[in-house]
């Protein structure tokens, strides 16, 4: 589904990733990790398509397309979702509005019928529930004034709603109570865990791995993948630390 | 220069130092257009269609609204603005439907004035709608009795000239004006207003949106004079300016010294679409008073890059995503609208000016 080769990429002139292969199928599961500063968010937005973030060298390819050729809306509107690290606050605008309005516009993309506003309040308000959301929350502005776990949940019921076929998690897990992240968990498995779907997670932690279960994990280091392995990989990381493995 | 523009004060007065002189004056010189389409709003009520400044009496319904010769004032706008103007009386209680005004200009200038006084406890609400091109230039002389409503909408939508609004208003005891303008056109303006807090607990809300693009300029200078206690005002006004637009906001509170209790806002925000645009702000506060709460915000800014990004991210093209943030902007501007279907109207004229300026 997703190749990434040799990627360099760099902001405002400074090296960030420095040669990054990475492969990833449908159906499985991928956790990156990695120390601060590493590069993790870069690789998720350059993915993203997000401006100034320049790749210099090396190719992404997505479904067999060449994903560094499209629009952030197009990468969207071809499956690829961006689960933000730091979810931006709009003021002014509702998360039923943006939400519909993404959802459209992705739609209008594939030649699909847009959603009425009450078949979208309907799906929003499921999803929301799934994700113990309250439903009232979906009148607020985007992000304003929520609390930091509130955020990422609100990325999940945005990926619940969305649907898409690949999802790049940074840090979902973040900012959650204990709850929250069995919630959120259960959330990636139930909309991501198909076989014609896959999932990027950048974590630093292996509690959220306890739920959603990894079918491989790479430690990003100074902006390569240094080290690869299986689940188990996570569990070593967490006890003897990254100086240990990933140097 | 037509000699008609030659007596208005010059940019050196600090009131008119960003008025648009010139653009006024090319207004007023240009050439005759086709009258456009006068479309009225589905309100019931009066409907008035002023042609280059002429009542077109078998388009229009006056209801309750009476044509005859009015007086001007002495600023340097509003004297102009002598003759037959259009008048809404309404005695103590009295409601009525909404008014609507269409001014339409085929070019050249045009100068009407206009006299809204009601009584204690009327309330009314008036609409007013510029079309066209030319130069169209307006007084309105209102005084609102203890405790009568008014609410007032105004959009601007000549696809070219200049539209210069001279407002004088007088507000009484526990009476309340709001007034929504929308800059929407491709014309130049200056809305100048003078409100004078006449009664104890007057309150006024006065603001608006003006969208610029190209060479447009316009300006709002809007004074509120609180010379009675507890009384309330709040300015909102959002600029947004694209291209080498220009848009300049000035508003300013009076407090008098026993005008105690006075709650006076202003908010003055601009969105600059292109770093070639330029939006002024100055807000001013005169304070004589001691016990009063005045608050004012300034901000000029561009559209957030992050928001920008975030909303690509979930599949929103670039130019509607710009869109949806530029109208978030305004919305605070727009939604004391009380009508829906004028607010509702208004909404769209401010989505399509985005959709054409952001192409
Ligand atoms: N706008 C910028 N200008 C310069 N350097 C930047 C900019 N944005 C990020 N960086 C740098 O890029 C490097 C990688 O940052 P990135 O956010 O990708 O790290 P990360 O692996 O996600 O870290 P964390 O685990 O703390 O989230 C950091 O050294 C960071 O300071
Ligand atoms: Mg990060």
């Amino acid at each position: 589904m997703l190749r990434i080769e040799n990627l360099h990429a760099e902001i405002d002139g400074k090296p960030i990733l420095k040669g990054l292969t990475l492969s990833v199928n449908a159906g499985e599961i991928h956790a990156i990790m990695g120390p601060n500063g590493a590069g993790k968010s870069t690789l998720g937005y350059v993915l993203g398509g997000r401006p100034g973030y320049e790749v210099t060298e090396g190719s992404i390819t997505f479904d067999g397309q060449d994903l560094l050729e499209l629009e952030p809306h197009e990468r969207a509107a071809a499956g690829v979702f961006l689960g933000f690290q730091y979810p931006v606050e709009i003021p002014g605008v509702s998360n039923v509005q943006f939400l519909r309005e993404s959802l459209n516009a992705q739609r209008a993309v594939r030649s699909e019928k847009p959603l009425s506003g009450g078949e979208f309040l309907k799906l929003a308000r499921e999803e929301a529930k799934k994700l113990d959301m309250d439903a009232e929350m979906l009148k607020r502005p985007v992000n304003v004034g929520f609390s930091g776990g509130e955020k990422k949940r609100n990325e999940m019921v945005q990926m619940g709603i969305i649907d898409p076929k690949f999802a790049i998690l940074d840090e979902t897990d973040s900012g959650l109570d204990i709850d929250a992240l069995r919630i959120v968990g259960d959330g990636i498995n139930r909309i991501m865990r198909q076989p014609t779907k896959a999932v990027l997670l950048i974590t630093h932690y292996q509690r959220l791995l306890d739920y959603v279960k990894p079918d491989f994990v790479h430690v990003l280091a100074d902006g390569r993948i240094t080290r690869s392995g299986g689940a188990e990989l996570a569990h070593q990381l967490e006890r003897e630390g990254y100086a240990e493995i990933a140097a | 220069m037509s000699d008609a523009v030659l007596d208005l004060p010059s940019a050196r007065e600090e009131a008119w130092r960003w008025a648009d002189l010139g653009g006024l004056a090319a207004a007023a010189a240009l050439a005759p257009v086709a009258a456009p389409e006068a479309e009225f709003l589905d309100l019931l009520g009066a409907k008035l269609l002023f042609v280059d400044g002429v009542l077109d009496e078998a388009r229009s319904d006056l209801h309750r609204v009476t044509v005859g010769a009015l007086a001007a004032d002495d600023h340097a706008l509003g004297r102009r603005a002598a003759g037959t103007g259009w008048s809404l009386h309404l005695d103590a209680q009295a409601v009525t439907d909404p008014v609507q005004i269409v001014h339409v200009a085929t070019g050249r200038q045009n100068h009407v004035p206009s006299e809204i006084v009601l009584a204690e406890d009327a309330a009314a609400e008036v609409v007013e709608t510029f079309v066209g091109a030319g130069w169209q230039n307006r007084f309105t002389r209102t005084r609102l009795g203890k405790g009568a409503r008014l609410m007032r909408s105004v959009r601007l939508l000549q696809p070219a000239g200049f539209v210069s609004l001279r407002e004088a208003a007088e507000i009484g005891e526990a009476a309340s004006l709001v007034a929504v303008f929308l800059g929407a056109g491709g014309q130049g303006s200056r809305i100048d207003a003078q409100l004078t807090m006449a009664g104890d607990g007057a309150f006024v809300e006065y603001g608006g949106t003006l969208l610029t693009s190209a060479e447009q300029r316009q300006e709002c200078a809007v004074r509120v004079n609180h010379a009675k206690p507890n009384g309330a005002s709040r300015q909102v006004w959002r600029a947004v300016a694209a291209d080498r637009s220009q848009v300049s906001l000035a508003a300013a509170v009076e407090v008098a010294r026993h005008a105690q209790k006075t709650d006076g806002e202003q908010s003055l925000r601009g969105l600059l679409l292109d770093r070639t645009a330029t939006v002024n702000l100055k807000p001013e506060l005169e304070i004589f008073a001691d016990d009063v709460k005045c608050a004012h915000g300034a901000t000029v800014g561009e559209l957030d890059q992050r928001a920008m990004f975030y909303m690509q991210s979930r599949g929103i093209p670039r130019a509607r995503a710009e869109a949806i943030l530029t109208r978030a902007f305004v919305a605070d501007a727009l939604e004391r609208i009380g009508d829906e279907t004028v607010r509702a109207a208004f909404e769209a004229d401010a989505d399509a000016w985005l959709e054409a300026a952001l192409d």
